[in-house]
Order: C-alpha cells, then structure tokens, then sequence
C-alpha cells in the first residue's frame, strides 16, 4: 500500500512538472545498483547543470534491454549503459544509433579500450574491471588460470557459474591457461567438468564469496574487481593474483536509442558523466573504476578500483561478437559437462 | 448460519472475485504459455523440457528429496509429538513454543545459520573431528546433504504441529486397550495410533512435501548451483536465458507434483479406512 501511495504520489509529481512548465526530459535505463551514489554524484548535478528532469529505468540488462526492442517503434528510453556484448546485440537488433563523438569534449580524454568497445562506433566504455583471482596466499600459490584446476587446489575453489559476467571470463583465461582456447570455450568448460565434483561451489552471486572465505570454504574464486574490497576486511593472507596469462574482466558502455527525440541532450549526458570531474566522484566513492585516464585518485582508492594506463592496456576482453555467438553454446555445453 | 444460500454467496463474492483477479487468471495465463507452439496448443514444450538429461536429473532430485523430508520428518514427527501430547499440560506448552519458535525466524537467517554450522570450521565437523569420525573437514555445503537437512529442520515444525494435533484427538484410551490385548508396540502404532491420526499426517505430509518442492531460499543458498533444483532451475531460466516457456513448464510440474501429493496421500489415507 505504501508503495502504491509513493507511486501514485510520483506519478502526480511528475504530471505536475511535466504540466507547470515545457520542461526538458532524459530517459536514461541503468543498471539497478548504486543509485543512491549516481543520483548524488551524476544525475542530480546534470539536472542542475541542463536545466531538464532525468528519468531513471533501472534493472538488468536482459529486462532492459526486452523493454528497448518491445518499445522499438516509439522509444522510451533515450540512452542506456549495458554490456559491451548486449551493446553489440542492441546493434545486431538495430535499436541503437552510431555516437556522434565530436560531439563528447572528454571522448579524447577515454583509454582506448574504451573508445569504441565493439569497433563499430555505436557505444562508448565509461567503466570496466578487471577479472583475476583472489586466494589466500598462506594456503596455496596462484601463477596461473591453470592452477586453480590442479589437484591440491580445485577442492579449495569457488568457481564462477557460467551464467554470471564472471563465468565466461574466468573460462577464457581458463582456456589460454591450458593452451586450448577456442571461442566455443570447448575444452575449458572439460576441464572445469573433469574437476567438478571437487570445487566447492559453482557461484551466482559474488556476494557469498566472503563469507565462505572467512569461514575456510574456499581459497581462490575468480571475482571481478568490484568485489575485491570485501576480501581485504577479513583480516587474512587474501592475495590478488596477476597470473602469467593475463587478467580478463568486462566493460560497460553507453548506448544511444535509434529514434529518440533527445539525442543532443542525450550526448552532453554521456559527456557529462564521462568528464575527468564526474568519474573522479565516481571513483573515490568507489562505485565504477573511471574510463577517463585524466581521473587521479589516491593509492588507497586505486586499489580497490580498476586503475591506471597499465592494468587497463593488459586486460583481456572477449571480444563482444564473440560472447554473443557463443552464449546459447556455452550455457549448453556448460550444463552437459558442468551442471548436473 | 445462513438464512439462504444467496446471502452467503453474496459474502463470499468479493474475496472470490479479488483471487480470481490477482491470482486465478495471471497463473493460467502463465501456465498457457507452456502449452502453446506458434499457434496452436501443443505438448511440445514439455517433451523438449524432459529430453534434457539436466532437466531430468533436476527433476528427479527435486522429487527424491521432498519424499525423503517428507518420509524423514514423519518418523521424527511421530517420536516428537508423542513425546510432546504425553506431557503435563504445562510442559507442553512450552514445548509447542519451542517447535513454533523457528517457524517465526526468517528462512533466509536460519538457512545462513546453516552454511556457518555446516562449513568446514563449523561446529559439525568440529565436533566429528574431536570424536574422531573423520580426519579432515567432510564438506557438506553445496551437496544433497546440505540441502536435506536445510529442508528438513525448515518443514518439521509443520509435520510435528499437524501431529501433536492429530495424536490429542485420539481416544486416550485407545493405546492402553491395545497394549491390555496383547498388541506389542510396533502393532500398536500401525494398527492403532497409525489409522487414528492419518489426518494429521496426511496435512503434515503435503505441507511438508510441497514445502520442499517449492522452497527457493534452502536450496538457491545450501545447494547452488551443483545442487539445481526445479524452482532454482526455474529462477535460471527466467532471469539468464529470459525462456518464459521453459519457466512456466517447471511451474506447472511443480503445481502437478503438489496436488498429485495431496490427492495420494489422502487417497492412501481413505484407503487404510476401508479395511
């Protein structure tokens, strides 16, 4: 009931500015997570700054972006951070528009991963991590993606299931490891299979990692970066591995909808949120590693984020035509090798 | 109560336009959607679902565990409310408090409770260890093991409490008359506290068996993903691959499993009436 009285009562507000004045409006479509920073740090200072009202859709991406493909014919929503691989998917279904980056003062200020993720020009990184192993360094030696899979260790290890953004990753490098990497993920996904009634768990949720850590459950699990923060609190020998072949991790993009009737102020909101300013705020607060090289922060920070010319220059993406191509054939190879 | 039938219709009506509404017509919209291919109705989401080795494992461990919390929980459940009925009022009271207790903790804490106790320094092993049972931590988290004894101690309370009720409209005299003509005890319980209190066990045992079948919390956080369940398949299929299809095929076996239960041990319950 309470939800009701606040939805209708935000329904009405909304009329009511909508009606006062010919006010501007940007329908943005985000993820759900940490939007009390966003709000604070990104789209209330925009609002401030354009003079318009923001509307925020959250959710995650395979909601999201089912909504943009239902409403293809008259779009709600202007702009959207996704995936790189959903960016690229939203292309394939044509419901997003090249990005005009002339029109980005800060496009030049990005690493260059991050300027044009899928090489086509319709989406721009504003954040990544990076994936790699976190373990405790008391118990066992992590040099390599491989080590996580030998004898002595596999029965101390959280693996990523393969329908989280972790799974794929950790199976690529996986693969590089074993000297047997293909997009289909084939041998990687045997090998994880060959080791499956020995590793602990097949996780969903990062979030349960530290408490298993804590508790001796585990050693190692692959984690994106984000969550590495939780590992350092626990008072114990917890090492983040730089293994020989690499680290890997995802990226985030922002998109534009094809048809929106707010395109120009669309791209100052991109601009905005890619300026050395906002993802400075971004990253101190430790909510997305910035994408803007210009962005400083302090070691503290730094090392609970994604950071600097260097990490971001080696890091191994799966190239997002790949991820998309092979997703139905790893969930299912997956589930007939791993799943049971 | 009623002077007509009408009147009482009449009181009846809202509630039972209101569930219609809100909760009849959005599952069999729901559950249609399994049933159709292209445009006509057919079958074939459901033999897809079952030609999938996964699905089947699934299924069949979904059905395996409910019937052993079920059976597991009617053994302990007898043990427990008898023990319980045969104490001075007093006691009893506080008894019935003790077992309801857990049922007003959130699943979601007593089920973390279990990942603690279960872990490899939880108190179980620790102690199987001191007795010297095992060498090294046994890993129950993430198995069938861990997920039975979630299962278990989630739904027993309900079988205990439909027992303790059962067992106390029982003649009193019934036991001690059985006994005084030769019955020994096990002839007392199948002969007599059995048939007596089949009532009871028949609402325990479908309370606790769709329990099991429907929980979500116990098996999503004690087995994983290396023990899938139907509802935490179900959740997967919803929320990685979007397959509503497949999502409405689970639920409408899950809502087969639960009545056909009910229907079965009901119809073993009459079953037993006849002779």
């Amino acid at each position: 009931m309470k939800k009701f009285l606040l939805a209708s009562s935000a329904l009405l507000l909304v009329g009511a500015t909508a009606a006062s004045a010919q006010e501007k409006t940007l329908t943005i479509s985000v993820y759900g997570f940490a939007q009390d920073a966003f709000k604070e740090l990104v789209y209330t200072p925009f609002e401030q700054k354009c003079g318009c009202k923001l509307i925020v859709e959250t959710g995650n991406s395979v909601e999201r972006l089912a909504k943009m493909e239902a409403n293809k014919a008259s779009p709600v929503v202007d702009m959207a951070v996704v995936s790189m691989a959903d960016a690229l998917s939203a292309t394939r279904a044509d419901l997003i528009e090249k990005i005009d980056t002339s029109k980005l003062s800060n496009f030049n200020k990005l690493y260059d991963l991050a300027k044009d993720p899928n090489g086509d020009g319709m989406s721009v990184g504003y954040t990544f991590y990076a994936t790699s192993i976190v373990y405790r360094s008391d118990k066992m030696e992590v040099n390599s993606w491989a080590d996580l899979l030998s004898d002595e260790n596999a029965s101390h290890v959280a693996f990523p299931n393969v329908t989280t953004n972790q799974g794929p990753p950790a199976l690529y490098m996986v693969g590089e490891a074993i000297g047997k990497s293909t997009p289909d993920l084939k041998e990687a996904i045997a090998a994880v299979g060959a080791k499956k009634d020995d590793i602990v768990t097949f996780y969903v949720k990062s979030s349960q990692l530290v408490q298993l850590m804590q508790q001796e459950e585990i050693w190692a699990a692959p984690i994106g970066r984000f969550s590495w923060e939780g590992f350092t609190k626990l008072g114990l020998p917890i090492k983040w591995a730089t293994p020989k072949e690499g680290q890997t991790g995802g990226m985030n993009v922002m998109v534009l909808t094809k048809g929106s009737k707010n395109q120009d102020l669309a791209l100052q909101f991109m601009d905005f949120w890619l300026s050395t300013e906002i993802q400075t705020a971004l990253a101190e607060k430790l909510v997305d590693s910035p994408a803007n090289k210009e962005v400083k922060v302090s070691p503290e920070i730094a090392e609970n984020l994604t950071y600097g010319e260097e990490t971001v220059k080696n890091l191994k993406l799966i190239p997002s035509a790949v991820a998309l191509d092979n997703r139905e054939a790893w969930l299912s190879e997956w589930n007939a090798q791993v799943g049971q | 109560m009623f002077q007509n039938r009408a009147e009482a219709l009449a009181l009846a009506l809202p509630a039972a336009v209101f569930a219609a509404i809100v909760f009849l017509a959005p599952v069999v919209i729901l559950l249609a959607e399994g049933f159709r291919s292209a445009d006509s109705w057919s079958l074939s989401a459901y033999t897809a679902f079952f030609s999938d080795p996964l699905n089947r494992t699934v299924f069949l461990r979904t059905f395996r565990l409910g019937l052993m919390v079920t059976v597991v929980s009617a053994v302990i459940g007898y043990a427990a409310a008898f023990a319980i009925v045969n104490l001075t009022p007093r006691n009893k009271g506080q008894m019935i408090g003790l077992v309801v207790l857990p049922l007003m903790i959130s699943s979601v804490a007593r089920t973390y409770a279990w990942i603690v106790i279960l872990g490899r320094t939880g108190i179980v092993n620790q102690a199987l260890q001191l007795v010297g049972l095992s060498d090294e931590p046994i890993r129950f988290l993430f198995t069938e093991t861990a997920v039975f004894i979630g299962l278990l101690q989630l739904f027993l309370p309900l079988m205990i409490l439909s027992l303790i009720s059962a067992l106390e409209n029982m003649p009193k005299d019934a036991i001690p008359a059985a006994r005084v003509l030769g019955a020994n005890w096990f002839q007392v319980f199948f002969k007599v506290i059995l048939p007596l209190t089949k009532e009871g066990l028949v609402i325990g045992g479908t309370l606790v068996f769709t329990g099991s079948l429907t929980a979500y919390i116990t098996p999503a956080i004690l087995g994983g993903s290396k023990v899938l369940m139907l509802e935490t398949l179900l959740y997967q299929r919803v929320t990685v691959a979007n397959d509503f299809v497949a999502a409405s095929v689970i639920a409408f076996i899950l809502i087969v499993m639960s009545f056909a239960a009910n229907l079965l041990l009901k119809r073993l319950a009459t079953a037993r009436n006849k002779r």
